[in-house]
């Protein structure tokens, strides 16, 4: 049984459709990271599975339950990080995790201890009787995660759980994020930070216009570009190299193969661990040396751009 | 039960810390019953209408319907404003039902109400004198009926403020304006049909006349000069019922259908 799955899942704003008939899956245990720019769809998504909003058709379902049927159930087992950390302006975030807590049904007994970790762990100890109002948006959304790590769910939802966040708590946030899919928890993550999707994600989903375009690992979505991986070559000067050059371009996976300066050479491949091996063999049955080899994988933007024309990051969101 | 109580707790307390809000709206009540009330009452010509009132005790239960609709209004705004800074969402996702989650709104109102009428009806109590429990009881009874279907009504406007919040702050302002004006809340509806029958036919068609009328006979005023108590109990019981009913209707349609803004 999927942790989460969607059949045909649409969802209109008036004529316009944020999702366009989704089919979609996210296996137990794992970290599924929605990719996509703004207005790919992804919050449409996350606030669909998290019952706050109702689709116009089709089915979604967590961990088995309907979310338009079970809906209650459904948010007994969730939580949901929001994209904007807003709300409850005049109250203290110790005092938000306490109500979180408690209306998520955490321990009486182990709340305090559990709120004082998250707190410490997220850098916001001596912010916590701050009021809402005063904390600045690094802070703000850094509490938004914390309700999370507080809430401990089966099943969680972060909708870009770092933006705004500098480097430092990027990282910590990452690592917590981590460690409760190490605990068991399943989790959906929404980014447009391709570095955020890198370091997270067990497979990626990448979402355009409501719709799922392509979804694997990332190493598998990286070897799917026809091309994607460059290899820079350099070879000893020799008089065959002309041949070799020839005999290089007709390697499997080969997209293209370009000449450099002097003796260099650059190579688009599919699968770059796959290729070298193969160039290397053929060098030393022509008794060529081989003095430097470089390879470049491509990005999660890299992928996007091929599956979707689009850049993925922008000056904006990079 | 813990859930809704919780939730309306969380919600309320920062109204009373600190309670300067609450204190505030005490202060004005005493000043306006027993200072302005009073000097109003010298300056009214009694002879304008046949039964003389005592126009103190009458604006006392008008005040009291005043500040009923003004709390109901600020439930179904408070509403509104929860769905614009993005609280909606994370109370929507919460792990109790959509049921519970609107008891604990309307729970806020009435708590919102009893703490802000515990001063104003007290006065309003020792201005008229002389009342047994149960007709207090009924009052109180009537005033949250009356905040229920002020508040049901504006949680179902509510749905406007989804397109454009100006455009809902104008129509909710302007309604109140002339929910509270086209009424007997401050006028007797014996004055009023005397000196303007128009007036008085347009106060006839008034949820919040009713409310202030039935108050005012449940608090011993002379029922000869007021609207009728059987039309006025159907008309309270109906506009709550209805409002509450179609908010949450609409809200639950609404809700989970609209962006956050």
């Amino acid at each position: 049984m999927y942790a989460v799955e969607t059949q045909n899942l649409m969802k209109k704003y008036g004529k316009t459709y944020a999702l366009k008939g989704l089919d979609f899956t996210v296996d137990p245990e794992e970290i599924m990271v929605l990719l996509g720019p703004n207005g790919s769809g992804k919050t449409t998504l996350l606030m669909t599975l998290a019952t706050v909003l109702k689709p116009t058709s089709g089915t979604a379902t967590v961990m088995g339950l309907d979310v338009v049927k079970y809906p209650t159930k459904v948010r007994q087992i969730l939580g949901i990080s929001f994209q904007d950390a807003r709300g409850f302006w005049r109250h203290k975030p110790a005092e938000i995790l306490r109500f979180h807590a408690a209306m998520c049904g955490v321990k009486k007994s182990e709340r305090k201890a559990i709120i004082e970790q998250v707190l410490k762990e997220l850098e916001l100890w001596d912010a916590r009787n701050k009021l809402f109002m005063h904390l600045s948006g690094g802070q703000a959304k850094r509490l938004e995660v914390a309700k999370i790590l507080v809430q401990k769910p089966k099943f969680a939802i972060f909708d870009e759980p770092s933006s705004q966040v500098d480097l430092r708590g990027k990282r910590t946030i990452w690592e917590k994020i981590l460690e409760l899919r190490e605990r068991g928890a399943t989790l959906l993550v929404a980014t447009n930070e391709v570095r955020e999707a890198e370091y997270l994600a067990d497979r990626v989903t990448i979402l355009d216009q409501g719709k799922s375009i392509i979804c694997d690992t990332v190493q598998n979505l990286k070897d799917k570009i026809a091309g994607g991986d460059i290899v820079e070559l350099e070879l000893e000067p020799d008089e065959n190299n002309v041949e070799i050059e020839q005999e290089l371009a007709k390697i499997p996976g080969t997209a293209k193969l370009t000449p450099m300066d002097g003796n260099k050479y650059k190579a688009y491949v599919s699968i770059a661990e796959a290729w070298v091996p193969k160039m290397t063999s053929l060098c030393y049955e022509r008794k060529i040396r081989v003095s430097s080899v470089r390879v470049t994988e491509p990005s999660l933007d890299d992928v996007f751009l091929s599956f979707t024309g689009k850049k993925l990051e922008t000056n904006e969101n990079v | 039960m813990f859930d809704v109580i919780r939730l309306v707790w969380f919600d309320l307390k920062n109204e009373l810390k600190p309670p300067v809000w609450v204190g505030l709206q005490w202060f004005t009540s005493i000043v306006q019953l027993l200072i302005y009330a009073a000097l109003i009452k010298q300056m009214m010509n009694a002879n304008v209408i046949s039964q003389p009132y005592n126009y103190q005790q009458f604006y006392a239960v008008g005040f009291l319907i005043i500040m009923t609709f003004d709390i109901g209004s600020h439930a179904g705004r408070q509403f509104v404003e929860a769905a614009h800074e993005g609280r909606l969402p994370y109370l929507l996702s919460l792990p109790i039902s959509r049921s519970k989650l609107f008891l604990s709104i309307a729970l806020r109102g009435g708590f919102e109400l009893a703490l802000m009428l515990t001063v104003p009806f007290t006065i309003t109590l020792l201005l008229i004198g002389n009342l047994t429990a149960v007709s207090i009881g009924a009052a109180i009874a009537t005033l949250f009926c009356l905040g229920f279907g002020v508040a049901g009504l504006m949680l179902g406007l509510s749905f406007i403020a989804f397109k454009s919040s100006d455009m809902y702050s104008a129509i909710v302002t302007g309604l109140s304006a002339i929910i509270v004006r086209f009424s007997t809340i401050m006028y007797p509806l014996a004055f009023l049909t005397q000196t303007s029958p128009s007036y008085a036919s347009a106060a006839t068609l008034n949820p919040l006349a009713y409310g202030a009328d039935l108050v005012r006979l449940l608090l011993g005023f002379n029922p000869n000069s007021l609207l009728n108590p059987a039309v006025a109990v159907t008309v309270l019981t109906s506009v709550a019922v209805g409002t509450l009913g179609l908010s949450a209707f609409l809200l639950q349609r609404l809700v989970e259908g609209v962006k956050s803004a």
